[in-house]
């Protein structure tokens, strides 16, 4: 071999190594030892009072009707299921959902963000997804920032009488970019660039996680109006449960 | 033990190996703080020297006294590479209009460049994030989460939150076993054959599982109904002894992590 075979046969196993020892891709849990102490603390104290309102929203609701405590775990069990579940990839490496933007349609935002927590603690524990010490970023990017954007734009596009499939997708697609570009935000603040600061910093990790989660997004988005069009077609007593269609909609 | 491809058991799994590790007998509390403490030195200090002690003494618990095998730790460790990896060359690569540092090369407009000091901090943070991960780890593969549960209700975490986790951790075992059997079934009838199939298949199956979770939930609170349930889960667990002898070791060991994290501070 020759130098240049040499470099071009080394790339290819690096390569090889990069894609075939780790193929899987999920939403962008941050993981455990990432960030320093004072932003772990940071994003937990931000997250507090969106926990809290999402706290007395289950309890008003459990109180009302014992019955919808089994009906929300469940919904949190759906939710983490659904996020483990490997989704069709054209590249060929295995990837996940998020989740949560199907979970904030469906149940609404205030219980998603409990919800959303208590699904971060599983992932970190049972999957090795995500952390302890970074629990409060991940709360904030996947179980309140993307839901709330989700559950605005579907709402929204609801109010304007968009075609309900095109809201459900671009709810659950654009509330998974939100979750990414905080992520990126979240890594920048926590390692700013030398020379250009936090924005240089946040272009960076846009760049490097773009290949992975832009086509994760759009996945997401047209699974979540399938999951949505199943439902209609096998549960519409189920939807109406949990409030998603009102009572005599279609 | 037996070796399982990707299969997305992997919750099942590490579950499966805290119920199946020699340390499980070790009290479910001293675990908890145990691993949370040295997660929070690891961060604090940012030191190489302590990341790499930690991460052999974490290995060391995990496999030599909690008998799990090396290749089932290391690809539980394995699972963040990809975001480790993309994550760091974010942080050690920078964007320059002129060559600068210490390595560069062109691109398009300007030059890709490194320095020594970028480098040194992404080594660092590798080092640091495989150390919490391996602190994370030595805990999640030798407590079973019911124990962990019970852990968090003694830390006075609200009633109504521990009760979710507690239903959910149930429910969670319950619906992957009927996602796996509906994945098995559209596998065998080439539910998977083509990308327009196969996320035609997903979305069956994210609703059927979603009709099946709420049948599953209506007919499970009736079950807990008639047997008194009235907002509170009395689950029998087993009292492990402290270990004092275990706690002085512990604390040895968080003593010696901070005194060369002070020692050889950068």
């Amino acid at each position: 071999m020759n130098f240049r075979q040499k470099i071009i046969f080394t790339s290819s196993i690096a390569i090889a190594f990069i894609f075939g020892i780790t193929p899987v891709t999920n939403a962008m849990h941050i993981m455990e030892g990432y960030l320093s102490p004072m932003y772990c603390i940071l994003w937990g104290a931000i997250c507090m009072p969106f926990l809290v309102w999402g706290y007395f929203s289950i309890k008003k609701t459990v109180a009302k009707d014992r019955k919808s405590i089994t009906l929300i775990a469940m919904s949190g069990a759906f939710i983490f299921v659904v996020s483990s579940l490997k989704i069709p990839s054209v590249t060929g490496s295995c990837s996940h959902m998020t989740g949560t933007g199907l979970g904030a349609i469906l149940i609404g935002a205030s219980s998603v963000s409990i919800l959303g927590l208590i699904v971060l603690i599983f992932q970190a524990v049972l999957l090795a997804h995500g952390g302890l010490t970074t629990l409060g970023a991940n709360t904030f990017s996947m179980a309140i920032a993307g839901p709330l954007v989700s559950f605005g734009i579907y709402k929204l596009c609801i109010k304007l009488k968009v075609n309900k499939y095109v809201s459900v997708f671009l709810a659950a697609s654009i509330g998974d970019l939100f979750t990414y570009c905080v992520t990126s935000l979240q890594l920048a603040l926590a390692y700013p660039s030398e020379m250009g600061g936090i924005q240089v910093s946040a272009a960076k990790f846009l760049a490097v996680f773009a290949p992975t989660q832009l086509p994760l997004a759009i996945i997401e988005g047209i699974l979540s109006v399938l999951v949505i069009i199943g439902l209609e077609t096998y549960a519409q007593s189920e939807l109406r449960g949990i409030g998603f269609l009102k009572v005599g909609e279609k | 033990m037996k070796r399982i491809k990707h299969n997305h058991g992997e919750g099942v799994r590490i579950d499966y190996y805290a119920y199946a590790s020699h340390i499980k007998h070790w009290n479910a509390t001293f675990k908890v703080f145990f691993s949370l403490v040295i997660m929070v030195i690891c961060i604090a200090f940012n030191n190489p020297y302590v990341s790499t002690v930690v991460i052999v003494a974490m290995a060391y618990i995990t496999i030599v006294k909690g008998q799990l095998p090396l290749s089932e730790y290391l690809r539980v460790l394995a699972i963040p590479t990809t975001f480790i990896l993309l994550s760091v060359v974010a942080i050690i690569f920078d964007f320059s209009k002129e060559p600068m540092g210490l390595y560069h090369f062109p691109v398009g407009l300007g030059y890709f460049y490194t320095s020594k000091a970028m480098l040194k901090t992404g080594l660092y943070l590798t080092l640091k994030v495989f150390a919490a991960i391996s602190a994370l780890q030595m805990m999640t593969l030798s407590t079973p989460f019911s124990e962990i549960i019970s852990v968090m209700r003694k830390a006075h975490v609200p009633k109504l939150v521990i009760e979710l986790m507690n239903m959910i951790y149930r429910y969670i075992f319950i619906l992957l076993e009927v996602s796996t059997k509906m994945k098995n079934a559209a596998d065998s009838r080439l539910g998977n054959c083509d990308f327009k199939t196969s996320c035609s298949t997903f979305g069956s199956i994210g609703a059927n599982l979603l009709v099946i979770s709420m049948r599953k939930a209506n007919a499970y609170y009736d079950a807990m109904e008639s047997r008194c349930y009235d907002g509170d889960f009395l689950f029998y667990e087993e009292d492990r002894a402290v270990d004092k002898n275990l706690i002085m070791k512990a604390a040895l060991f968080i003593v010696i992590l901070i005194i060369i994290g002070c020692y050889t501070r950068l």
